[in-house]
């Protein structure tokens, strides 16, 4: 599904993101990329939705080779990856309905598709009952549903999420993982980029660390190994 | 059926992004219009300082004055030859008879003067012929053909000379005017074009976000770019409205007020407007509307490429 060769990343003079990274993430799986700040965890997430170009290396997604991915296959590529940031990025005088709907509209879907959609996507995350409220009537955790609802609303094989709990409580947190498992459940592959040390561990997923823009471990069943 | 649903959403989502940013739209519409009112107000300045030039120059002639006693054929042959001449306006003469008539009129209340004419007991006028030139700058060739021997031994005298100067001065000051003109016009452009661009980077600025999450949900850059640029085509005709009905305010209001400069004569500003307005409106228009396109789909791109 996810394939890495050899890439690595340099910023201008001479600021080494990523080392020669190299990784495959099957279909299906829950994978945890952590590492401390500046370990390259957000280079390598901003690589996968085409944010950023590798230096060197390839990076394959479903078959589809996106290191050299032209600007205007770009918004494909989006559509097939769902994304969740930290910082929400939701539009703020729209509802949690439009804010979901808004991903289908710009992908220029039927307004009856978008009525059939939007609705399952949001029961999906727990929000059917919240969707005419606005970002700022909801919790930081709902907020994040809405974020995932509206990354799902593609029907994405990949889900990616760069740390989307770092803004939660911990109850919050507990309930955007939680629809991450459900997703994952249903069959998508979840790419998770946290330092959470009790998330990771409550996983028991696949662990891959990061650090220094090196892959330094990579466990099946991982546990948070880095120094706090 | 994508593609109508496609264009819909763009005018809707275009129509949204205009009420939602009502303020950065009435901004901008200030900016816009503030650009176009300045070009326009030095245009009107232009065509009035054309029109003060040229009331200048339709008072300059040269005044021919015959022999008393110049028979009429010489007359007549001096007006047809001027007359032929492609340097040449028009052609009058006022015949010996009627500037006696004008002399006696003008000193009606000089009795010496009138008794003085009385004793002479004949015409002691010559005929006038009054040539206007159709350039200020054809005068020195009509005063060359007055030369011709057919007629020039009738010839008494001419006020060309009288005139001379006023008319090199005219001529400079109406050059000078119209090269400075030019320039300010320019000048006035160059900095509407800088004020245009800068108020649609900065209404695009407060979307970024927005574009930003366009970006990430998966539309595309034509998607992302047609509202924006449907926007700043509404703005720049909202702005174009208002300062066309600015421009016919202030032309109804100043049009009563220059005409005691011209000596009651017309100014110019409203048959200008009048006469250029469709030309003008199109070309500000197009102008408008393709700078703002052209200043949008800029502005975009620099948070697209991101």
């Amino acid at each position: 599904m996810i394939i890495l060769k050899h890439v690595s990343k340099v910023y201008p003079p001479d600021s080494h993101a990523l080392r020669d990274v190299s990784l495959e993430i099957g279909a299906g799986e829950f994978v945890c990329i952590v590492g401390p700040s500046g370990a390259g965890k957000t280079t390598l997430a901003r690589m996968l939705i085409a944010e950023e170009r590798p230096t060197r290396g390839s990076i394959e997604i479903g078959g589809w080779n996106i290191t050299r991915v032209k600007q205007r296959e770009v918004p494909y590529l989006r559509r097939q990856i769902g994304v969740v940031f930290q910082d929400f990025k939701l539009l703020r005088n729209k509802t949690a309905f439009e804010n979901v709907a808004f991903a289908l509209e710009v992908a220029g879907e039927t307004r009856k598709r978008i009525r059939e959609t939007v609705p399952h996507v949001l029961k999906i995350v727990g929000l059917d009952q919240k969707a005419h409220r606005f970002p700022h009537q909801l919790s930081g955790g709902e907020q994040q549903r809405v974020v995932i609802a509206r990354a799902l609303v593609h029907r994405p094989k990949i889900l990616l999420a760069d740390e989307p709990t770092g803004n939660l409580d911990t109850l919050n947190t507990n309930d955007v993982i939680d629809v991450l498992k459900k997703i994952n459940a249903f069959g998508s592959t979840v790419v998770l980029v946290t330092h959470n040390r009790d998330t990771i561990n409550a996983l028991n997923s696949r662990v891959i660390t990061i650090a220094d823009g090196r892959v330094v471990s990579d466990q099946k069943h991982g546990k948070y190994m880095l120094p706090e | 059926m994508l593609f109508i649903t496609s264009t819909a959403r763009v005018i809707s989502f275009a129509w949204k992004n205009l009420v939602r940013n009502a303020w950065i739209g009435l901004a901008t519409v200030l900016v816009l219009v503030l650009a176009l009112l300045s070009v326009n107000v030095l245009v009107g300045v232009n065509a009035v300082t054309s029109s003060a030039i040229k009331a200048l120059e339709d008072k300059v002639d040269v005044s021919v004055y015959f022999k008393a006693g110049t028979p009429q054929g010489i007359l007549d042959l001096a007006r047809s030859y001027l007359a032929s001449l492609p340097q040449t306006a028009n052609v009058e003469i006022v015949s010996a008879d009627e500037v006696l008539g004008q002399f006696l009129e003008r000193h009606r209340d000089d009795q010496k003067i009138l008794d003085a004419i009385k004793e002479v007991e004949t015409n002691p006028f010559g005929a006038t012929m009054v040539v206007k030139a159709n350039r200020t700058d054809n005068y020195p060739f009509l005063i060359e053909a007055l030369k011709n021997p057919q007629f020039s031994f009738a010839i008494e005298s001419q006020t060309y000379d009288d005139h001379a100067v006023a008319i090199s001065r005219v001529r400079e000051i109406a050059k000078s005017v119209r090269y400075f003109g030019l320039i300010l016009t320019a000048v006035f452009i160059l900095f509407s074009v800088l004020i245009v661009y800068n108020a649609i980077r900065v209404a695009i600025y407060t979307q970024r976000e927005e574009i930003g999450i366009m970006r990430l949900v998966g539309a595309s850059n034509a998607f992302v770019r047609l509202p924006l640029i449907l926007d700043a085509v509404f703005l720049a005709l909202l702005a174009l409205a208002i300062v066309g009905g600015l421009m016919a305010l202030g032309v109804v209001f100043l049009e009563p007020r220059l005409k005691s400069f011209f000596d009651g004569a017309d100014p110019g500003l409203m048959s200008f407007f009048v006469a250029n307005a469709w030309y003008l409106g199109v070309v500000e228009g197009v102008t408008l509307v393709v700078l703002v396109s052209m200043s949008s789909w800029a502005a975009a791109g620099k948070y697209l490429k991101k």
